[in-house]
């Protein structure tokens, strides 16, 4: 215990705590078109489902939604699940259109320019990715006993979020733009009696710095 | 005379020992859209079989004990109740063939449920929950006679999740795995060969 004692013992957990916050995120925009958007018109962002090892989660698909409506420029967002139950079974994994083509052969259907009119929707964007633990290590283990319990080990792991941004201008029937985003971050458990998470929020910062880009790219700025 | 406290522990013992060895009972349930399409101009009367009022499927662990009882019947009746009126000008549901000919309705439609699949995360080694359904389609005359027979199959999945239950995401892919049923059901049926024939001629 002599080590936790002094000046190490309070380093240690100080120097944890300020690398859990070591998140990094890289954001890239590719622009196709111009954008922007009236008062009146909304955005909708649909998570891509139809690759079977994985599914982009509908809560990263939420948060960024929240992240572009939020602000004093904050954009009108269509909910992910109230759109598709409107537009069933238009935009399901297996009928959801892949291309702007496809888009454009969608509008021909009365019912889905109606709806699709009814929302006000002017851009689509299709979220793409998923977060993944790519490095575990470490263990800890806990004792239970009469006298008390307490765990003692240390653990870490690595986090990678990788998204893109599909940005369908539904107007034009035409792909403006793609945001990607990649995100990765160092968590770690250490357990001295009391295990104490240091988590580091990679997929909420990939959600943050995307929602935001996305925001400025479609208002245009 | 035995103590009133013995003869309930003698009850509730072992009843309490063996549920915790049982298989554990998912009922599917969820809510399912209408779809948003034309509606075909055919007047039809669906029979719900009893195979597919009751299906149910049981999921075995790896050293052959029952581990999962799904029952999804009453489920597919729900999809099914709001899936097909949006899709044709008048539909009736009824108990059998026979009162199916007695509606005069244009045509008898018959869906059954023929295989069901689960794959769990504990087998597979994968961080998904997957449904698999098999279904058998049948269209009759209003006489009953054999107008089109095809299968469909749905799938559905579901991501593994910290506080999600095995229970919970099973459900929640099934009912992924059925409105992927509707989606295809309602944007395939006009184009099943025999059927597309069928509208053509009448």
């Amino acid at each position: 215990m002599k080590l936790f004692d002094g000046v190490a013992g309070k380093l240690i957990p100080l120097v944890l705590m300020l690398c859990a916050g070591c998140t990094s995120t890289t954001v890239d925009e590719f622009r196709q078109g111009e954008t922007g958007i009236a008062s009146h018109e909304t955005v909708v962002i649909l998570g891509r489902r139809q690759v079977s090892s994985y599914e982009t989660s509908a809560d990263f698909v939420e948060c960024v939604g929240d992240r572009l409506a939020q602000g004093a420029n904050g954009l009108s967002v269509v909910p992910e699940q109230e759109f598709l139950d409107a537009m069933f079974p238009w935009f399901e994994p297996r009928t959801a259109p892949l291309r702007t083509q496809d888009l454009e052969r969608l509008m021909a259907e009365e019912q889905v320019a109606l709806t699709m009119r009814g929302f006000g929707v002017r851009y689509i964007v299709w979220l793409d990715g998923f977060t993944e633990t790519i490095d575990r290590s470490g263990s800890i283990s806990c004792t239970v006993a009469p006298g008390g319990a307490g765990c003692f080990g240390f653990g870490s792991w690595e986090d990678d979020a990788s998204f893109s941004a599909r940005i369908w201008d539904v107007d034009n029937f035409n792909a403006v733009g793609t945001i990607s985003t990649d995100a990765n971050g160092q968590s770690y458990v250490p357990a001295i009696v009391i295990p104490i998470p240091l988590i580091a929020r990679v997929e909420a910062n990939a959600c943050q710095r995307l929602g935001d880009q996305l925001k400025n790219f479609v208002i245009g700025s | 005379m035995t103590n009133p406290a013995i003869s309930i522990c003698r009850v509730l013992l072992p009843a309490l020992l063996l549920s915790a060895c049982g298989a554990n009972s998912v009922v599917i349930s969820g809510s399912f859209p209408t779809p948003n399409i034309g509606k075909l101009p055919i007047d039809l009367a669906v029979v719900y079989d009893d195979n597919l009022l009751d299906f149910m499927y049981t999921e075995y662990s790896e050293t052959g004990q029952e581990e999962y009882y799904i029952q999804s019947g009453q489920s597919h009746i729900q999809l099914f109740n709001a899936v097909l009126p949006a899709m044709f000008d008048n539909v009736t549901f009824v108990d059998n063939l026979e009162a199916a000919a007695d509606s005069g309705a244009d045509a008898i439609f018959v869906p059954n449920i023929e295989e069901f699949q689960l794959a769990l995360p504990a087998k597979t080694r994968l961080d998904v929950y997957e449904v698999w359904i098999k279904y058998n389609m049948r269209l009759l005359t209003a006489e009953g006679a054999y107008l089109a027979d095809w299968e469909l199959t749905s799938y559905g999945k579901t991501p593994t999740e910290t506080f999600l239950t095995t229970e919970s995401a099973i459900n929640d892919a099934a009912v992924v795995a059925l409105r992927d049923l509707a989606s295809t059901f309602a944007l395939s049926f006009a184009r099943v060969p025999e059927i597309s024939d069928w509208l053509a001629n009448r």
